[in-house]
């Protein structure tokens, strides 16, 4: 006699993506000027002078990015529940790729978290702070949130793949889905130039190492939530 | 058909390393738009400096260049000869064919190493100019797809020398994995047919 699988909290948890991906780009990405951000070769001064300006708006967006980064990891674990579904077996939630799901989501956090408090740190107290230093912790800040990104891949190979290996005639989540994922975690790659560059498509506010990077993967999130919510609703009904 | 298949029980369960559909089209689709941007870009470059391009471009090694596309064409025709030889179900033949894709494909590997050392000891590297920021990147990523490659035909060599072992007989869901992963692997090829003629041939100026 197999159990119903208790599903209770799975879509309060799995809306906590989309949740995460808005607040993210509001706040730190609107507030905190890093949507786009500063070219690399933009002037200290001019870095400089835009946080003393809107130290305020910084501060608030970034104390409201690192409230909700834990959102991420939230719906990291929902997302490795349908997971355990999909791969199935006697122990699903010992497979290691649900595991690595689960880990990749929570060191996502944690790459979220540490640099948005750097940004912080620079709104603080900018007056006290002379330009290149304002400009330094904006570059650390991209430089650990860009080449953090294996972080997360961990995270898109392991949905992927578990997704892939769903037996079930019309799978939870759609192989589409699972392939799409796994080739934002291996596009994440090109981030490994960004440090070369101050300028270009590489640069960290370039056409590939920010337009494009970004948006496949604040793409992925929603788009996963839409099917893990469908999701959800078959594994109730199984 | 080609005798008993005592264990038949292990396929599905320690075959299927990487479960596999037509799914597969999608990743190579997404690829394919990488590259189309990366070509664009290169393209935008090149019209905005074509002196610049040019005169990076002779410093390319076509020979080698040219040997890699050969490289890759004839590791891409054993692959095609594989799948047919699967969908014959003939098992040997697969297998044979599987390994010739991956030895001649591997020379190019060989091939990319002593190109880019080359470069490196002429004090060539990602950051000289706009030209060889654009050919470090691609065909970095490309090897990184061609590694990839590698690995799927070693997954496939594999899961059809086990067939072999135990004397059985090709069976669909192998079929399927060789066809995806042979249309991987001739996705890796045509990239760089397209990177060789842009990087290599295109006069610039």
């Amino acid at each position: 006699m197999e159990s119903k699988v208790d599903t209770r909290y799975w879509r309060f948890c799995a809306w906590m993506g989309p949740l995460f991906v808005a607040v993210f780009f509001y706040c730190w990405g609107i507030l905190g000027h890093n949507f786009p951000p500063f070219a690399p070769d933009t002037p200290a001064s001019e870095v400089a002078g835009w946080f003393r300006d809107n130290r305020d708006g910084v501060r608030l967006g970034m104390v409201i990015a690192m409230t909700f980064a834990p959102a991420y990891g939230v719906w990291g674990y929902a997302l490795a529940k349908v997971l355990e579904q999909a791969v199935g077996g006697n122990k699903p939630g010992d497979n290691i790729l649900v595991q690595l799901a689960r880990v990749g989501a929570a060191w996502t956090t944690i790459t979220v978290l540490v640099p948005t408090s750097f940004w912080l740190t620079a709104a603080f107290r900018p007056d006290a702070l002379p330009d290149w230093m304002i400009q330094m912790l904006y570059d650390m800040a991209w430089l650990l949130i860009d080449l953090a990104y294996a972080v997360t891949s961990v995270q898109l190979f392991a949905l992927g793949v578990g997704f892939l290996a769903d037996k079930r005639a019309v799978p939870l989540i759609p192989k589409w889905l699972a392939w799409y994922g796994i080739w934002v975690g291996f596009m994440f790659i090109l981030e490994c130039v960004m440090p070369y560059f101050f300028n270009g498509a590489f640069a960290r506010n370039g056409i590939l190492n920010f337009w494009i990077e970004f948006i496949i993967w604040m793409v992925w999130v929603p788009a996963l939530t839409f099917f893990a919510l469908k999701a959800i609703k078959r594994i109730e009904q199984e | 058909m080609h005798g008993k298949a005592e264990n038949s029980g292990i396929e599905g369960a320690r075959l299927a390393v990487i479960p596999g559909d037509s799914g597969v089209w999608v990743f190579i689709f997404a690829d394919m738009c990488a590259f189309a941007v990366f070509f664009l870009l290169f393209s935008v470059g090149r019209v905005a400096q074509p002196e610049l391009y040019e005169a990076a471009r002779q410093q390319l090694d076509l020979q080698l260049g040219l040997a890699n596309t050969l490289i890759l064409l004839t590791s891409g025709a054993f692959m095609a000869a594989a799948a047919r030889t699967a969908r014959a179900g003939n098992v040997q033949g697969t297998l044979h064919n599987l390994l010739l894709t991956l030895g001649v494909g591997s020379l190019f590997g060989l091939s990319k190493a002593v190109e880019w050392s080359a470069k490196f000891n002429h004090g060539i590297g990602l950051t000289t100019n706009e030209f060889f920021t654009y050919y470090f990147v691609f065909t970095g990523i490309h090897f990184l797809h061609f590694v990839i490659g590698l690995g799927v035909l070693l997954v496939l060599i594999a899961r059809v020398r086990d067939i072999s072992v135990q004397g059985g007989a090709m069976d669909g869901a192998s079929l399927r994995w060789i066809e995806a992963g042979g249309a991987y692997w001739h996705m890796v090829d045509l990239l760089w047919i397209v990177l060789f003629a842009m990087l290599y041939l295109m006069r610039a100026a």
